[in-house]
């Protein structure tokens, strides 16, 4: 992940979900309508963590987040090394991976909008 | 999990609980069987539940298949049907005096509204469009200086309830305060919104029709006001 991180030119947004967790549920139609706002001018990158692929897909199809690139990370070692805890967590990246803002818990729509603008405004 | 929001409600209750005893102790007080304290909290909790639920059926989460779902309030609360739902749980509590009440919880609502926005301080939320103006500020760690929006919106709020409190002691046509206070409530959203962050909402819209709903249910008042004045003469004490 930090490879992908630091290769970016795009600003990233990094979201830690679980099929199993409510509050993803809760956020994933903002981050849907994120990516579709935004997602010619920054990169919207999904981790699965503590999930099976069975149920993740099924959630990424429920919810249309087949936009974004997705990585599975059954032992949450990703949001681990980002300096995250908990599910769901919201990393914002400016290009070349210098981290901007974590966002612990469930994001809401003007948090998430306020934040991508930061990313295009630098 | 995250309790600020719960910060911002409390002092939004602080607000509308701080107006109400303050126009009670003016010798304003409702003059009706219900409790414009109650019936306001009653209201406000119909509308959490009604706008929780439209947000999940707006994202296509089904509430019956995930009802644990419903008491995540802080994945999002859909404003307009909020706004819909507390209105009409006021109505249908209110019942036959609703012009009163609505009169009397105009300004203690403007007042929660304002104690509401205020709240952003607790939930580092108060920033909107980037701005150039002396009293912009930043978020931590940047550089771009932002409308602080929700203050805006705080501040307009407070204006509207003073001016609620002046008008009320002017005893105008039963129905007419309440009417115009949803106007404004509406107004002050309305002109705050180009100025907060959004992903493609259609708001501005709903805010307009408020204005206009607000303003027509006055108008009604205003025309009708003998009409409405006879029915209030006897309060009913549900006895």
């Amino acid at each position: 992940m930090r490879a992908l991180l630091a290769a970016s030119k795009q600003p990233v947004v990094v979201n830690v979900w679980g099929s199993w967790c409510a509050p993803c549920r809760s956020e994933a139609p903002l981050l849907r309508a994120a990516h579709a706002d935004a997602g010619d001018d920054v990169r919207f990158v999904g981790v699965a963590v503590r999930d099976s692929q069975g149920p993740a897909r099924e959630f990424i199809d429920e919810y249309g987040l087949g936009g974004f690139e997705h990585y599975f990370d059954r032992p949450s070692r990703v949001p681990a090394d980002l300096g995250g805890r908990g599910v769901p967590i919201t990393f914002f990246f400016a290009a070349g991976g210098e981290l901007v803002e974590t966002h612990n818990g469930i994001i809401d729509e003007r948090t998430l909008a306020l934040q991508i603008d930061e990313l295009l405004a630098r | 999990m995250e309790f600020t929001l719960l910060w911002a409600a409390l002092v939004a209750a602080i607000a509308f609980y701080g107006v109400v005893r303050w126009e009670a102790r003016r010798g304003n007080a409702a003059d009706c069987s219900r409790d414009v304290w109650d019936t306001g909290i009653a209201a406000a909790l119909a509308g959490l539940v009604a706008g929780r639920l439209a947000a999940m059926i707006l994202a296509g989460t089904n509430p019956l298949t995930r009802p644990g779902d419903i008491l995540v309030v802080r994945g999002g609360v859909d404003t307009v049907w909020a706004s819909i739902g507390a209105l009409a749980a006021f109505a249908v509590l209110a019942r036959r005096e609703l012009a009163r009440l609505a009169d009397a919880a105009a300004a203690a609502a403007l007042a929660g509204l304002a104690g509401w926005h205020a709240g952003c301080l607790f939930r580092d939320a108060c920033l909107g469009t980037p701005s150039d103006l002396p009293w912009a500020y930043a978020l931590p760690g940047s550089d771009i200086t932002r409308h602080p929006v929700e203050l805006y919106a705080a501040a307009l709020f407070v204006i509207a309830a003073f001016a609620a409190l002046v008008a009320r002691r002017r005893f105008p046509p039963p129905g007419v305060l309440g009417g115009v206070a949803l106007a404004a409530a509406a107004a002050v959203r309305l002109a705050t919104e180009p100025l907060r962050p959004a992903l493609g909402t259609s708001l501005p819209a709903w805010y307009a029709a408020g204005v206009l709903a607000g303003l027509a249910a006055a108008a009604i008042a205003f025309k009708f006001r003998a009409l409405i004045s006879d029915k209030l003469q006897e309060p009913d004490y549900g006895t």
